[in-house]
């Protein structure tokens, strides 16, 4: 029926992340929660993420702030750097860079360990040994990377917000309340909220592709290398086109 | 295990700072438009608001007041703009406060602005519709600009005419190139500066001469300082006066005699009165002129008479000669 070979793989490739997201829902309300599991989950994935999101997110804020700065200064309205740098990186920049660091540090991650788990069959023996393997190592590690996200996205934002205050201060003056006030009122619950709710998407786009790829590695060690590249170019494609998405959802909703 | 429950700690503290910070920005946000702590509405209306939106800054003679919260349209050319307010700002706002639609800053979002009247009212409470005024809009200061331009355009336009008449104008160009005007001009100054000077001199002789006066030297300064002098005219003055009343008097004297006299007339006491008004008289005086008559006319016989008498006939005959003698010349 389909003659492209490409198409054929990729559609299948489609069908069956489908198939796993809906085994996902299916397992994660039933009961026998991994709760303990799933903390530790957190801690690895949310916690140890932290300075690496913190690093990039004063970066980014700082040398955002700096390279804004000519054209602002240009047009003569040095004052609004804190409200166009707020408006950025609260809407768009601190959740998709944020979330693009957290797939390429946790998708592949999870692409790896279940990926080498899979090869070494230790998943096959989790089945036998009677653990749910599914339910104890992919709805844990999606919950977590689900809600670790949006946390990670918050706390960097703040860390991005001082770098910009930071880089503000580099070349003028502005004292730290007068920063804050004006990113501040310049924003609005339409800035924010669709923002924190568009990085619970993103954090389960990772988790989801991480698992699929790890879970369904094959061919020996050479796969798990793949599927961990994999789950990183995949979930990084999907945090934008869910960022496309949610920008329209937005738009439509009569959020901006 | 310890491990563990580090970790778990380590994880706590991460998830609540998060948490915190999310916490914070949304109640920063919310702070703003008002949605923590109490509020009351107020409302305005406008025909035109101008590009506000829902949850635009209300601000009370500069400071953040409320948010706008409602905006509704009433009629075509009313529209009802409904802001909730701040109560500490209750006993601040008064009912008589004019409401306008500003913008934040040149080219920022719009905000309404409250400002207070000059008299004091009452204060506003829930509900109450405060006077608007309407702003200055961009679009109608550019309406303005528009107008003026047009203006400036033909102003420039007569301008460039004068301007290339002067410039075409040969007179003037000799009157400005005529270097002996310069020294003329020279000339004049220093004939001016001299007139100054004499007007100067003059100043000065007229001030002495003033100051003389008040001190009483010369004719004038006698007349304006001397007081016995003062004084007779002032008895002269009253003399005057004394006169004119006796004249008066005397008028008032005259008068009632013209109307006695006038009384005596109409009421037939009199010789005057007898002849105007007796027709016996009259016809008496009527009869004595017939006599007369009839007397005049006996003399004139008598007379003819007379004249052809011997003894007169020779003088009226050298009178008769005479008259001839002068008619021929």
């Amino acid at each position: 029926m389909i003659q492209s070979p490409a198409i054929k793989i990729f559609l299948n490739e489609v069908g069956e992340l489908s198939r796993f997201t809906g085994r996902f829902f299916n397992q994660c309300f039933k009961p026998r929660y991994e709760f303990k599991e799933f903390i530790r989950q957190c801690f690895v994935i949310g916690y140890r993420s932290l300075p690496l999101v913190a690093l990039t997110a004063f970066i980014l804020g700082l040398v955002l702030t700096m390279q804004l700065r000519p054209s602002m200064v240009d047009y003569g309205v040095e004052s609004q750097i804190p409200v166009i740098v707020g408006i950025a990186i609260i809407r768009e920049i601190g959740p998709v860079i944020t979330a693009l660091i957290f797939a390429g540090k946790i998708g592949s991650s999870i692409g790896a360990e279940l990926g080498s788990m899979k090869v070494t069959e230790q998943i096959d023996a989790m089945e036998v040994s009677g653990t749910n393997p599914f339910k104890y190592l992919a709805v844990t590690r999606i919950i977590a990377a689900t809600v670790m996200l949006p946390v990670l996205v918050i706390l960097g934002n703040a860390i991005s917000l001082y770098g910009s205050y930071l880089g503000v201060n580099m070349q003028s003056t502005t004292s730290f309340s007068l920063f804050w006030t004006q990113v501040f009122d310049s924003l609005s619950f339409s800035d924010v909220v669709p923002s924190f709710v568009k990085s619970f998407f993103f954090g389960f786009a990772v988790g989801i592709i991480g698992c699929y790829k790890g879970y369904n590695s094959n061919k020996g060690t050479e796969g798990v290398g793949h599927s961990a590249n994999s789950a990183v170019v995949v979930s990084s494609v999907m945090i934008f086109i869910i960022d496309l998405l949610a920008v329209q959802v937005t738009q439509a909703l009569g959020l901006n | 295990m310890a491990k563990r429950i580090i970790n778990n700690v380590k994880l706590g503290l991460f998830v609540l700072a998060g948490l915190v910070f999310l916490v914070l920005l949304l109640y920063m946000i919310g702070k703003d438009q008002n949605l923590f702590g109490e509020t009351y509405k107020l409302k305005a209306r406008f025909n035109n608001i101008q590009g506000l939106v829902v949850g635009n800054n209300v601000r009370f003679a500069g400071i953040q007041a409320g948010t706008v919260k409602k905006i509704s349209i009433i009629n075509d050319t009313v529209i009802e703009v409904t802001m909730i307010i701040d109560t500490k700002m209750k006993n601040i706002i008064r009912k008589n406060a004019i409401a306008s639609i500003n913008t934040d800053g040149l080219v920022g979002n719009r905000v309404v602005n409250i400002v207070p009247a000059h008299n004091p009212g009452p204060f506003a409470e829930e509900g109450d519709i405060l006077v608007s005024r309407k702003a200055v809009a961009t679009d109608d200061m550019i309406e303005t600009l528009s107008k003026t331009n047009i203006d400036v355009a033909d102003i420039a336009a007569d301008l460039k005419i004068t301007v290339q008449r002067i410039n075409s104008s040969t007179a003037l160009w000799a009157l400005l190139n005529d270097m002996s005007i310069p020294e003329n001009l020279k000339v004049s100054v220093a004939n001016i500066r001299s007139a100054t000077l004499k007007a100067g001199t003059l100043a000065d002789n007229l001030n002495t001469i003033v100051s003389d006066v008040q001190e009483g030297k010369g004719s004038l300064g006698a007349i304006l300082t001397d007081t016995s002098l003062a004084k007779n005219l002032n008895e002269a003055v009253v003399k005057i006066k004394t006169v004119a009343d006796k004249a008066d008097e005397l008028a008032v004297e005259l008068n009632k005699m013209a109307a006695d006299i006038r009384q005596d007339v109409n009421q037939g006491k009199g010789t005057v009165n007898a002849l105007l008004k007796d027709s016996m008289i009259v016809i008496k005086l009527n009869t004595s002129l017939d006599n007369i008559q009839q007397g005049t006319e006996g003399f004139n016989q008598s007379m003819e008479a007379l004249k052809h008498n011997f003894l007169l006939r020779g003088y009226f005959r050298k009178l008769e000669k005479k008259k001839q003698k002068m008619k021929p010349e």
